[in-house]
Parts: C-alpha cells; sequence; structure tokens
C-alpha cells in the first residue's frame, strides 16, 4: 500500500504545481496527504445532478472533497445515489469551471474584476432600459431556482420576461395538470398493483427511491408494463415491454380510454360527480377503439384491450405514470397525449388513493424582510406566452425558451441575461440559438464554460458551485407521492475554490451599480431563518445539522368536493383551451411528420441513466462510462441497419432539415425500427470543455424551432432524419 | 472471524453505473481505474428480446488462480477471505492478470494490477461498500458468509445461487440469484 502512495503523491505533487494541468480526479495520495491529519467533515447538502435534488453527505477533510453519499430520509434519494449524483460533486475540481469574472473581447474573454463588471454591466442595462424600456430585457433561466432573485430584479427593472427552459422540457404536463386536475398528482408506485410506463424512464431519468419503489412494487407481485419504442432501462424489470410507434401514444391512450368505457369498466362514481365533459370527451371519441389504436400504433388490439381491463381489474391500484414530460409529449400531439394522463387515471378512479395518485404534501415557508421596489408599468410578454393573440394557454410564468434568438432578431430583446441554463445545448438549433449574441447585452451566469457562455457571452459570471453555497430550504415532492411533508437545505459543504459569486451577490452587483441600492440587504443566514419562522421546533441549526425534516402528515384519503380548476371539477374538456379556438378536450391528432423513405427514421432521444442531459457532458468520470459502454452511439434496429448494409459500430451520416452530422451506430434489437435513438447528453461543443469536446450527436442538432401553440413545447422528436453508411 | 463473500441479484439491475462511480470515490481512483463493470447482453429477436445486465468485479475466489502465479506473494488472501494486493511486493509482471478468469484486474498509474479490495478497511467496521449501498435496485448485499443472521445468509437461504465460470476450479466468494 505504502509503495502505491508515495508513487502516486509524487505525481500528484508534480502535477499539480502545474496548476492548469493538474488531472480532473481525486487522488487518494494527495488526499491523504493533504488530509490525513485533518478530521473528516461530513455535510448534508442537496445535489444538483437533475432537479430531483437528492439530499446527500459531503465528505471531506480540509476543504477536500472525499464523497458523497444519499440521505435515508429524503424523498427521492432513500439513502442512494446515482452516478450523476457522485459524478457532479467532481466536477467541483473540473477545469472547465469559470474560475471569476470575465469578458468578451473579440473571440475570447478576458479576466475583469467583479467591481468592473458590475459597473459595466449596470451602465448598458441603464441605458438599454432607458432608451427600449424594461420590456427589452429577457432573464431566462432552467427555473426556478434563481426566480426569487430574479424577480426582484426584474421588478426595478421594470420587465414582464422571466422565462425557465420548461417549455423545452415538461411544459405540455405543467399545463394540462393544473387546467385539468388543479394541481399534479403523484403516483404511490410503492403500493400500486398495476404499473403503466408509457414515455417515462425511471431508471434513466433516475429518482433513485422512485426506483427502490418499483423494486418494493415487484417484489409484492405489481404488474409492471412498459410501452416505450426503445427498451429502456425500466422494460428490464418489466413483466412486458411494448414498443410502440413513435408518436403515436396518443392513440395507444384513446384505444385504453375506449376499452375502459365502451366495456364499463370505468370508475362511473368518479366520473360522475367529479369530472366535466365526460360525454363531450366520449362523443368524440367513439370510433377511437382497440382496433383503430392497433392500426396507429401497431400494437395488437388484444394487447390493449388486455392492459385496460387488466388496470380495471386493479383499479385504484393501477396507475398510468404521470411521467416527466407529460408522458412522450415531444410532438404536435403533445397537449393531448398529456390530457390522456389524466383522463386514463381519472377513468380508473385512481385519484386521491393509497396505491393510485395524490397530490404533493408541503410546508408553508416565511419570507424574509426586504424593501419592495416601487412597482413599474411594464408591457406583454415579449414571447407572447399568456398574450392574446399569441400563445394565450401557454403560462406566462415560465414563458417559451427556444423563442429567444428570434425576440433578438427581431429587436424586441436587447439584454439577456441567462442563469444555470444552457440554451446553446439544450433548445432545438444550435446554430439558431448561438444568435443569442446579438443581443445589445448578453450575461451569461453558469458555473462552467458551456456552449453558451462560449458563444454567446458578453459578461460571463461565475455563481459558487452547488457544493459551495447556501440557499434557501425548500419543500421536497414531485413524481414521488408521499404523504410525509419533508423539507431540505442546500448548504455550504466546501469553501469556494474560485473567486465566484452567489446569486443573490451577482444580482445585487448589478442592481447597486444602476443605483437600486438596499433591495438584497439580508444575509443567507437570516433567508434560511425567515423561511423558518412558519414552521415550529426547527432551528436553522437543526436543519443544516440533519439535512432533511420529515413532519407529521395531514393526508387524508378521499376526493376533495371541489377541485382547484375553472369549473370546480376534474376537466376532460377544458374551457380554457375551447375559449381560445383550440379542442378543450383530447382527439386523435397525428404527429406533424412521418419517415418514409427507405433510409428515413424518427430521431428520437432520452436519458441515458449516467448522464443528465448537458450538464454532466464534460464529467470525466462519466464520459469514461460512456467510453467503456459506447454511450454516444446512435441506436438502430437490426432489421433496418441489415437493409441499409450498416454494421454495429460503423459511422453513418444523418441529414435533417437543419443538419448534417456522423455518429457510430449501435445495431440492436430492442428499438422499433421507425425510429434512430440517441441519448440526450452529447454533442458537447465547447472547447473549453476539453473531456466532452466532440462526443456524440445531440438530437437538437436536427431540431428545428416550432413552438406547440396550446402549452409551447418544442415538439422535440418530430425530426425526420435521413441516414446513409458511411461519411457523405 | 468473518467469511466476507457478496451476493448478486443481476435481474434487478438497471445498468445505471452508481456502482462504478461510487467505488472510484471511495478509493479516489481515477477516471480511467474502475474496479467493477456492466456485462450487458441482448437474448432475442425484435421485439421478442430481453436485456440481461451482469455486474462483475473481483471474485475473492478461495482458490484465486491470480495468487497462485504470484511470483512474489504480492497477491495474498486475508484470514476473512479477502483477496488482496500488497503494492510493496508487486514488481509488475502482469501474471495475476492473465491467470485472471474473471477478467476483473486493472494497472494502475504505477503498474500494479489493481483490483477491487472488497472496501477491506471499512467492511470490517461493519460499513457497506459503497458499490452495494449507493445502489438504488439493491442488486448487492455484502456480509458474512458464516453468520447465520447476517442479511446475506438470510437472502442466501431463499434463493438458488450460481456463480461464474465455476468450472476453472476459483471458488468464487460472490454468488449470484438464478432466476
Ligand atoms: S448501482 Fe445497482 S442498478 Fe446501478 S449499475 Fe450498479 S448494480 Fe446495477
Ligand atoms: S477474481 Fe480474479 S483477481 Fe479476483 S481473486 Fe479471483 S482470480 Fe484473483
Ligand atoms: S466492494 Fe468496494 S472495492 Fe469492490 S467494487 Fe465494491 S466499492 Fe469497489
Amino acid at each position: 500500500m505504502n509503495k502505491f502512495n508515495r508513487r502516486t503523491f509524487l505525481k500528484a505533487t508534480a502535477a499539480a504545481s502545474a496548476v492548469a494541468a493538474v488531472p480532473v480526479y481525486l487522488n487518494f495520495s494527495e488526499h491523504k496527504k493533504v488530509a490525513s491529519e485533518a478530521p473528516l467533515k461530513k455535510v448534508w447538502t442537496q445535489c444538483n445532478g437533475c432537479s430531483s435534488m437528492c439530499t446527500k453527505a459531503v465528505y471531506s477533510k480540509n476543504n477536500r472533497l472525499w464523497k458523497v453519499e444519499g440521505h435515508p430520509l429524503h424523498l427521492k434519494a432513500g439513502g442512494r445515489l446515482c452516478a450523476r449524483g457522485h459524478g457532479v460533486a467532481i466536477d467541483v475540481y473540473n477545469p472547465s469551471r469559470v474560475d471569476q469574472p470575465y469578458k468578451r473581447v473579440g473571440d475570447s474573454f478576458e479576466p475583469i474584476s467583479w467591481e468592473q463588471a458590475n459597473a459595466e454591466i449596470g451602465e448598458k442595462l441603464t441605458n438599454i432600459v432607458d432608451q427600449h424600456s424594461g420590456d427589452s430585457v429577457l432573464w431566462v433561466e432552467h427555473g426556478p431556482r434563481g426566480k426569487f432573485y430574479a424577480d426582484i430584479f426584474l421588478d426595478l427593472i421594470g420587465s414582464p420576461n422571466y422565462c425557465t427552459h420548461y417549455s423545452t422540457c415538461f411544459t405540455s404536463k405543467t399545463n394540462v395538470w393544473p387546467k385539468m386536475v388543479g394541481s399534479s398528482l403523484a403516483a404511490d408506485h410503492e403500493n400500486a398493483d398495476y404499473l403503466l410506463f408509457a414515455g417515462r424512464n425511471f431508471a434513466g431519468g433516475i429518482i433513485p427511491n422512485g426506483m427502490s419503489k418499483i423494486h418494493k412494487a415487484l417484489e409484492r407481485g405489481a404488474k409492471l408494463v412498459v410501452v416505450d419504442p426503445k427498451y429502456n432501462e425500466m422494460a428490464k424489470l418489466a413483466d412486458e415491454w411494448i414498443p410502440i410507434r413513435p408518436g403515436t401514444d396518443l392513440a395507444f391512450f384513446l384505444g385504453i380510454a375506449h376499452t375502459l368505457i365502451s366495456e364499463n369498466l370505468y370508475d362511473y362514481r368518479f366520473i360522475g360527480r367529479h369530472v366535466h365533459g365526460f360525454y363531450e370527451f366520449w362523443e368524440a371519441n367513439k370510433t377511437a377503439d382497440a382496433d383503430w389504436a392497433a392500426e396507429v400504433t401497431g400494437i395488437p388490439a388484444e394487447t390493449i384491450r388486455r392492459i385496460a381491463r387488466e388496470m380495471a381489474a386493479k383499479a385504484p391500484k393501477a396507475i398510468l405514470e404521470p411521467g416527466w414530460h407529460g408522458l412522450h409529449a415531444h410532438y404536435a400531439n403533445s397537449t393531448q397525449t398529456a390530457q390522456m394522463n389524466v383522463i386514463v387515471n381519472a377513468l380508473l378512479g385512481n385519484f386521491y388513493k393509497i396505491g393510485g395518485l395524490y397530490p404533493a404534501q408541503n410546508v408553508p415557508f416565511g419570507s424574509v424582510d426586504r424593501k419592495i421596489p416601487r412597482f413599474k408599468r411594464r408591457g406583454d410578454r415579449a414571447d407572447g406566452a399568456g398574450v392574446a393573440g399569441k400563445y394565450p394557454t401557454v403560462e406566462p410564468g415560465r414563458g417559451i425558451a427556444q423563442l429567444t434568438p428570434k425576440l433578438i432578431e427581431d429587436g424586441t430583446i436587447k439584454a439577456v441575461f441567462i442563469y444555470h441554463y444552457n440554451p446553446l445545448r439544450t433548445a432545438p438549433n444550435p446554430e439558431e440559438q448561438k444568435k443569442i449574441k446579438n443581443a445589445e447585452l448578453v450575461v451569461v451566469i453558469p458555473t462552467d464554460w458551456n456552449e453558451t457562455a462560449v458563444y454567446t457571452a458578453d459578461y460571463v459570471l461565475p455563481e459558487h458551485y452547488y457544493l459551495e453555497r447556501t440557499e434557501a430550504p425548500r419543500n421536497v415532492n414531485g413524481h414521488v407521492a408521499h404523504i410525509y411533508p419533508q423539507i431540505a437545505i442546500r448548504q455550504t459543504a466546501l469553501e469556494p475554490i474560485h473567486n465566484t459569486r452567489h446569486l443573490k451577490d451577482i444580482i445585487d452587483g448589478i442592481a447597486t451599480s444602476m443605483g437600486y441600492e438596499g433591495y438584497f440587504d439580508f444575509t443567507l443566514d437570516e433567508e434560511v431563518e425567515a423561511a423558518l419562522t412558519t414552521i415550529e421546533d426547527v432551528s436553522r441549526e437543526r436543519l443544516y445539522e440533519e439535512g432533511v425534516i420529515e413532519f407529521t402528515s395531514h393526508f387524508v384519503e378521499g376526493i376533495p368536493s371541489e377541485h382547484n380548476t375553472s369549473t370546480g371539477k376534474v376537466n376532460f374538456s377544458v374551457p380554457e383551451y375551447a375559449e381560445h379556438g383550440f379542442s378543450g378536450f383530447p382527439t386523435w391528432v397525428p404527429p406533424a411528420t412521418w419517415p418514409k423513405a427507405e433510409n428515413e427514421f424518427r430521431l428520437i432521444h432520452g436519458k441515458q441513466p449516467w448522464h443528465s442531459h448537458s450538464v454532466t457532458s464534460n464529467n470525466p468520470y462519466l464520459l469514461e462510462m460512456t467510453k467503456k459502454y459506447n454511450g454516444e452511439w446512435m441506436w438502430m434496429n437490426a432489421i433496418r441497419a441489415e437493409k441499409l448494409g450498416i454494421k454495429n459500430g460503423d459511422v453513418v451520416t444523418i441529414h435533417s432539415s437543419v443538419s448534417t452530422k456522423q455518429a457510430k451506430v449501435k445495431v440492436t434489437e430492442l428499438l422499433h425500427p421507425d425510429c434512430v435513438w440517441v441519448a440526450n447528453s452529447y454533442g458537447n461543443y465547447s472547447p473549453r470543455q476539453k473531456n466532452g469536446y466532440g462526443i456524440g450527436v445531440n438530437f437538437n442538432d436536427f431540431l428545428e424551432v416550432m413552438v406547440e401553440p396550446m402549452a409551447g413545447g418544442t415538439n422535440c422528436q418530430e425530426i425526420i432524419v435521413s441516414i446513409t453508411k458511411g461519411v457523405s | 472471524m468473518a467469511k466476507f463473500g457478496m451476493l448478486i441479484d443481476a435481474s434487478r439491475c438497471t445498468g445505471c453505473g452508481a456502482c462504478q462511480i461510487a467505488c472510484q470515490m471511495q478509493h479516489q481512483l481515477p477516471p480511467h481505474l474502475q474496479f467493477n463493470r456492466l456485462e450487458f447482453r441482448e437474448r432475442g429477436k425484435y421485439p421478442n428480446v430481453r436485456q440481461e445486465i451482469v455486474p462483475v468485479q473481483c471474485m475473492h475466489c478461495d482458490n484465486p488462480p491470480c495468487l497462485h502465479v504470484c511470483p512474489t506473494h504480492a497477491t495474498y488472501k486475508r484470514s476473512d477471505g479477502l483477496v488482496l494486493v500488497d503494492h510493496r511486493k508487486c514488481i509488475g509482471c502482469k501474471y495475476c492478470m492473465t491467470a485472471c478468469p474473471y477478467d476483473v484486474r486493472t494497472l494502475n498509474d504505477d503498474r500494479v494490477p489493481e483490483k477491487c479490495k472488497f472496501c477491506a478497511d471499512t467492511v470490517v467496521q461493519g460499513e457497506e461498500p459503497p458499490c452495494a449501498s449507493t445502489c438504488m435496485c439493491g442488486v448487492r448485499t455484502f456480509g458474512d458468509l458464516d453468520d447465520p443472521n447476517s442479511e446475506i445468509s438470510k437472502k442466501m437461504a431463499k434463493v438458488d445461487v450460481y456463480q461464474l465460470i465455476t468450472e476453472k476450479g476459483t471458488k468464487p466468494r460472490i454468488y449470484y440469484v438464478k432466476k
């Protein structure tokens, strides 16, 4: 052992003196040397590997990270962490982190001081607001973690334009559920007897405790059915994998609903008492039976009927999983598909039932005392979300992120702030997104040199890494039903290693330089304390100490007599849609495009369990897994590949209306013949991210910028590609 | 004296890779050094097809070929059954790598053929190895095969098991659940 330690240590010291060349791995000997005498420190904080924000223990010595572990109580972690949870922790040492503020000079960046950055940005922004009004300023972020501070900033400027990435993600779901049910309900997987997963991959877009719960259900004898064009990671555990023609899930759900209704297998008491628009829906869909659905989906009619009957037999402990995106909501029929999720579950009568669906449990938080900005008149949102004549049914609180370059091009938006978001990689058509650069002022607030920072920023203002910062506490909920409310906190686990700042201080710096002083005069500790004033017996210290606190439950099984919707009922037909000329209830809407020619495919995508979109695309550890398992290869069905003369590992040229690129092919039996599949984590094109640069392709490379008119989505699987062997 | 072993239920594994990186962090390994791996196999033809994933790591064999070929006794077996490598004695001849039928040894940056240590330092304190404790699917169970009350013994009593490449007489300490 000693020999190993000593040798590696010598090498590590040599590397450490040439700072830029420090390899991005933790070295045990080095760690031991710096840390052996120091006490082991354990701090609870929240993960940033995905939106589940699992609470995890961070072990360190002398401010040097050792390892992380899941919090046993946390609803999403359940004591476990996925690969991404470990990987993003190590990225605190990634050389691609932005180490201090920078300013663009030509095609490169010059380091500047925070003071200079604040002064210059403040002056430019003041001029833009004076000339074009606050309406010309846009704040866009992953959402909604910066919202509390961003709202203060936008209030000071007088801008209505707070925008999240949601339109490029789960907007169909978040649009539909409040209008149809009043809130989103989560599935009680653990206690269900029948789980239908269609358009949801718990084992790819991982919630660790969600998977533990699935295993518990399976051990109890629950049935798991996975409907997906790709044999996803969940399918491996399923009783049945049912490959469906991509884009036709809506027809499958209509077929299920038709069977439930025509065979009188639905919960007519729930429908009679709590549903608005049932007959409208049924009248319009009377011909959408299982035989019709079989034609559209390629799933045999008997299978569709059998699944409906099996589910009815297990109802109300039978669930069509509510999905992350509102199921396969990646098409022109996204909103209707998401609507069918509500309808199928309502027909099964599983609302507000153990083993069915129920709402998130919350604890209300207090808010810090602060100076409130004077109200400024502002115009309509630039992206048209919630605006009559534009996108009236899209939620104004979330916006339409993919339109940012267009709004800059047509002159509506002059200044953009992009926080914790990388539209150049995660929004459609990167060449289009690059035009964000043309705004008069682009300020990017990242932690690393992602594509958006490199190609569009005038100023790059780095935030502390998630392990280095404290944030206000939050409720733990969503996607996994739970009757006990929980709160959790992100707190500083490692002292900042670069010249970075907390988001609050970044915004305060700019606001102050514009003359808006004193609007952020509170400390993080005060914010945390203020949040907890509404909760008895929970001090800041206790929350820091325990990481997660669980409360007693006020949940009672039973359907509320009033639902928080426009009719007070569960809306099978949504009046808000009907008012604006859309159909209030879903009927069959085909995808906008179909593959036709011999070498045409629909390009679909999904999560790979060890990556999280572009966030982890430069992580050296997770990329080793990619290398080991050919994770960046594009999947193609074996029969289709044979017809095109393509063999496993061959390079092919992929061509869409937007671009032409090359990728390697994985020839597989595990995919529907109509499509090719890529993981959504690759195609990194930031030259400052050396590990990930140039690996694989991304579906966004091939996607046109579109807006689904009802919910604002990107129709991100409306991509037809033609594929030829070799480089052409 | 404990007799450490591991039970792997491969049917529960979804291939997330958490076990690999949790192990790397525990032992502070660089990205390219890994002590465990997954083997993916497709069985059948579309659409009647399924996937198998088998997690593999050092089997801590009771009759370890790697130990027998080691000219310097660098590879040794601890009294609780863990097969470990004494770095001071290793001359980097790589005989053990060739001898191991499971292909689980990997050359570290000092040219020492490293491998899974069954977390030798921490399991004696009753801790679960991170490859087991991080797994959301509960694939691995680690423990004392001699203690009838250990979780692993209780599970082993309830299932049929198999082992990998038994024909080489290696007597592995890792058991797989037969489904
Ligand atoms: S952590 Fe568990 S589920 Fe994930 S790859 Fe390892 S054994 Fe499989
Ligand atoms: S699995 Fe290989 S390395 Fe491990 S003890 Fe057996 S022979 Fe040696
Ligand atoms: S037992 Fe320990 S050393 Fe072996 S693979 Fe698991 S974590 Fe790594």
